[in-house]
């Protein structure tokens, strides 16, 4: 049996959303393609809109700026992307951070193929950057800041509120990737003037190749289309509505909306249990620990140890570690370099991932497992013996 | 439970390592190699009576493969002579652990802790 802290990576479906789901699944059940305008067709669209009630809800958005997309990836591809190709005649320079998402990153590098200038701001050691940082890095050429709300490996929570007006005053287009801040923290873009804003569902209990971007319709953010062919979502992402996803991400948004105070004290008491409990080891580091941070995500380091190491040790642990490989080639997480952990410590470290079902017992038996294991580790290390 | 597909012998010897820890003493002869790229570290400790190896211990910083290569050398090494454990080379090693390609580094971090120790000898 495994014990499954990564809800950072993804999230077991809420029982309302399954619920919601089937009837839009299973066989017999509303098939119908939500653009018909025939009597199938409608009830499908009914829901897809009901659907798109409760996404803006959750983040304060208008329903008309929900555009339905197949995850954040692909929303974060249509924002910055389609925010460069349609303002390029403006300019052509992109502000990103280098602990932003890969997801962001790679669509970053492969637009300065086609272009761009971008830069890579880095973080402070506490995983935030900030405004100024950015308000520095402006120029007249930039169109477009993309910068993460929560980040997925820390759970740094990144001051969007404090960046979002000054970028407003500049006429530079804010996008931010929220694939791991909604339901985490509340959102209200009526009060934070973003103008594109990334989701996902299956990162909020609901299905996995679900997702959205929200395009702010006053002052209007445009896009140039990236998937083209039948000109659904305001002509912004072409292609048939998966009726089933969508009632799902709704459902789930739902529930997130519902339960965010709740969600919020329980998996804060939570990952303050696991911590009380592994600062029984000397020498441990939690990344992004001066910062304000998500509730449910934990990254500590541990030093002493070697990464891959550390996560074979822990076999019953469902989790993600800083550890790409020990090889040669092997790279430590960027994120946590871009903090100025060294190599090793980057490498020896774990995110633990707090869901709704997880436990007490859960946290305690997780908890006695590293301890005892990082303890195993460093007692046959000889650097251990040389620097403790 | 093996969920990160490491072959059975390195497996076996990452989550029991026997012969782990410190030998001291005058009879004890020390080999300690690292790889600077990714700061691998192994040190081997044989415990000599007469011209056999009466007990090794080791000590690893690394990947499951190097510590397995530590715990392996040691099990290698008990009642033989050193002159039967400088014959070892990587390949012997990657064999008997069946240690992949792209982990040849780990056994020739044993290699070397093996020329190193046998070195201190002479």
């Amino acid at each position: 049996m495994t014990i499954y802290l990564d809800h950072a990576a993804t999230t077991p479906l809420d029982p309302a959303v399954f619920e919601a789901m089937l009837p839009y699944l299973k066989p017999g059940g509303l098939h119908g393609n939500p653009a018909s305008d025939h009597a199938d067709g409608k009830r499908a669209r009914q829901a897809v809109e009901m659907a798109r009630i409760h996404v803006a809800k959750l983040v304060g958005a208008e329903v008309g700026e929900i555009v339905w997309t197949s995850g954040a990836t692909e929303s974060d591809n249509l924002a910055i992307k389609g925010a460069f190709e349609f303002y390029r005649e403006r300019g052509r320079h992109i502000v990103t951070a280098m602990t932003e998402h890969k997801a962001v990153l790679d669509t970053c590098r492969y637009l300065e193929t086609q272009g761009a200038q971008v830069t890579y701001l880095k973080p402070g050691p506490d995983g935030r950057v900030a405004p100024g940082q950015v308000l520095d890095a402006l120029t007249p050429q930039t169109v477009l800041v993309s910068l993460m709300w929560v980040n997925n490996e820390t759970g740094v929570i990144q001051d969007v509120a404090a960046l979002a007006p000054q970028l407003r005053e500049r006429s530079v287009l804010f996008h931010v990737d929220a694939a791991q801040a909604a339901g985490k923290i509340p959102i209200d873009l009526r009060a934070v003037p973003v103008d594109l804003m990334s989701l996902s569902a299956h990162k909020v209990y609901g299905p996995k190749g679900m997702g959205a971007l929200f395009v702010r319709k006053k002052p209007r953010a445009r896009l140039a289309p990236q998937l083209h062919g039948g000109g659904h979502e305001q002509g912004m992402r072409s292609g048939t509505l998966p009726t089933h996803q969508i009632v799902g991400m709704g459902a789930a948004f739902k529930v997130a909306a519902q339960r965010l105070a709740v969600d919020h004290a329980q998996l804060g008491a939570l990952r303050d249990r696991l911590l009380g409990r592994l600062r029984d080891l000397p020498e441990i580091f939690v990344n992004g620990e001066a910062a304000p941070r998500v509730a449910g995500v934990l990254n500590v380091s541990f030093a002493g140890v070697e990464g891959e190491s550390l996560r074979a040790s822990l076999p019953e642990l469902a989790g993600s570690s800083g550890s790409a490989c020990s090889s040669a080639t092997g790279e430590s997480s960027y994120v946590l370099r871009a903090l100025g952990r060294e190599d090793e410590l980057a490498n020896a470290s774990l995110r633990f991932s707090l869901g709704r079902a997880t436990t007490e017992a859960e946290i305690d038996t997780v908890a006695e497992q590293v301890v005892g294991q990082v303890r195993r580790l460093r007692a046959l290390s000889p650097l251990w013996r040389e620097t403790a | 439970m093996n969920p990160f597909g490491y072959s059975e012998p390195v497996w076996r010897l990452f989550t029991e390592p026997l012969h782990a820890g410190m030998l001291e003493g005058s009879r004890v002869l020390v080999g300690k190699a690292a790889t600077p790229a990714n700061r691998n570290r192994l040190e081997l400790r044989v415990l000599m009576k007469a011209d056999r190896i009466e007990d090794a211990r080791f000590q690893a910083y690394g990947c499951p493969a190097t510590i397995a290569v530590g715990a392996w050398l040691c099990e290698r090494a008990i009642g033989s002579t050193l002159a039967d454990l400088s014959a070892i080379r990587a390949r012997e090693i990657r064999q008997a652990l069946e240690i992949p390609e792209d982990r040849h580094h780990c056994a020739l971090l044993g290699e070397d802790a093996v020329q190193s120790l046998c070195s201190s000898a002479s």
